[in-house]
């Protein structure tokens, strides 16, 4: 073997990508040439140092969520009425309209705001909110402040709306905090606080009412799981694609911390 | 094969969801242009699934990834010509003496992560491809679409450039 077939070969030798026999034969040729052992142990230095410096990159949640969410989004001409999970407690009927709102949703935000806002009352919240979830799963829009420290969310609303927003910490019971926002529901500002469970993203809205209601509300659409929670002086809801069962553990932690 | 998207998803793309989106960020350099991309490409595989052949999804999850890269890049080619993909000039600054106070306060891990940025996109792919995918040459061949010695060739050249930008420069073979 030469040099020149030799080095030619140090490449795949060092991949693993030589036949036995071929890489026995270049093996041979490094036993006697140094100048070709040499440029052998920097080709595997060399490797060795990128494969460490170079840095894997996780696929963050939220783009499993966004492409959870688009596959359990149905085709936009069918839109289905909801009627497959009967609510667990307190009967509510979801219309098929928050369906439709659902679909708008997705494609265009601002025109589903204008279309909930002229229903009325708990369904367009609930679109709202659906509308804000979504639109909180598309990159960069889920938080104005990431932090995994209660310290540094809860300030961080102080002067920003005219509440301030009960951000227990929950990693510890398996609901890392992710940071918080504020978006626009109901005709107002509203804090919003997030958390994730494994690949899931639950977004906690609450802002003051004079509301009072003993009784919670769950519906779900497309995949997602609205709850509102009975809080006094509160309209408190939590929103997430995270299977009812966990939300509800979740909604029961979150509330037993007020 | 799995019956709705949303499980096709989970069991043929999942699992390859990371390599995806790695290779995704060295093309792309942007995180929410990766991610942007990334679940375009996601969404177009299961719409195609059914010209996937069984066998390993991951060379055929990064081989729409890869396409859907170099598709969003020439759409958004003028707004940031700067950053160009197909950037191939001006590489290298290959003198460490010309590096600046922070560059060489960098720490080595920064340097190599610089250089591979400035490789051209026909070499950082098969780098990314071979280093972090760890796919087969045969592999990279299918995804990048060269033959097998046009793959061994651009390894070979992307390992010299960065040999000698990381002033460990390698004497040429013959």
């Amino acid at each position: 073997m030469t040099c020149k077939e030799c080095l030619d070969s140090l490449n795949a030798l060092v991949d693993g990508e030589l036949a036995a026999d071929e890489a026995a034969a270049v093996r041979d040729h490094l036993a006697t040439c140094d100048e070709c052992a040499e440029q052998h142990t920097r080709l595997v230095e060399g490797t060795m140092r990128l494969k460490g410096a170079l840095m894997r990159y996780e696929a963050p949640d939220v783009l499993k969520a966004r492409i959870r969410a688009s596959l359990a989004r149905p085709e936009p001409e069918v839109v289905e009425p909801i009627r497959r999970r009967l609510p667990f407690f307190g009967a509510v009927n979801w219309p098929s309209a928050i369906a439709a709102a659902a679909a708008v949703a997705v494609l265009s935000s601002a025109a589903t705001l204008s279309f909930a806002n002229r229903k009325s009352g708990a369904d367009a919240i609930q679109s709202e909110l659906l509308a804000s979830h979504i639109r909180s799963l598309m990159p960069g829009h889920l938080t104005d402040v990431a932090s995994n420290d209660q310290h540094n969310v809860k300030p961080w609303f102080n002067g920003r709306v005219d509440m301030s927003p009960n951000v227990p910490r929950l990693d510890s019971l398996g609901f890392p905090l992710v940071g918080g926002r504020i978006d626009y529901i109901n005709g107002r500002s509203v804090p919003v606080i997030v958390y994730t469970r494994r690949q899931h993203v639950i977004n906690v809205y609450a802002w003051p009412s004079n509301t009072v209601s003993d009784k919670t509300v769950a519906a779900s659409s497309h995949g997602y799981n609205l709850i509102r929670v009975p809080v006094n002086g509160e309209e408190m809801w939590i929103v997430s694609d995270l299977n009812r069962n966990e939300l509800e553990g979740f909604v029961r932690l979150f509330a037993g911390t007020k | 094969m799995p019956n709705t998207q949303a499980e096709q998803f989970e069991q043929l793309v999942m699992p390859h969801l990371n390599d995806a989106y790695t290779l995704a960020r060295y093309l792309l350099h942007d995180e929410h242009d990766a991610q942007d991309v990334v679940q375009d490409a996601v969404l177009r595989a299961i719409r195609h699934i059914h010209g996937f052949r069984g066998g390993d999804g991951r060379a055929w999850l990064l081989t729409i990834v890869r396409n859907c890269c170099y598709t969003w890049h020439k759409s958004h080619k003028r707004d940031r010509s700067n950053v160009s993909l197909s950037d191939d000039s001006a590489l290298m600054v290959a003198d460490s003496s010309s590096a600046d106070d922070a560059t060489i306060r960098a720490s080595d891990s920064e340097l190599i992560r610089a250089a591979v940025d400035k490789l051209p996109p026909e070499l950082r792919e098969v780098l990314v491809l071979r280093e972090l995918n760890e796919l087969s040459y045969r592999e990279i061949s299918d995804v990048v679409g060269v033959p097998m010695g046009t793959v061994m060739s651009r390894l070979s050249r992307a390992r010299e450039k960065l040999a000698a930008v990381l002033g460990e420069g390698t004497r040429k073979a013959g």
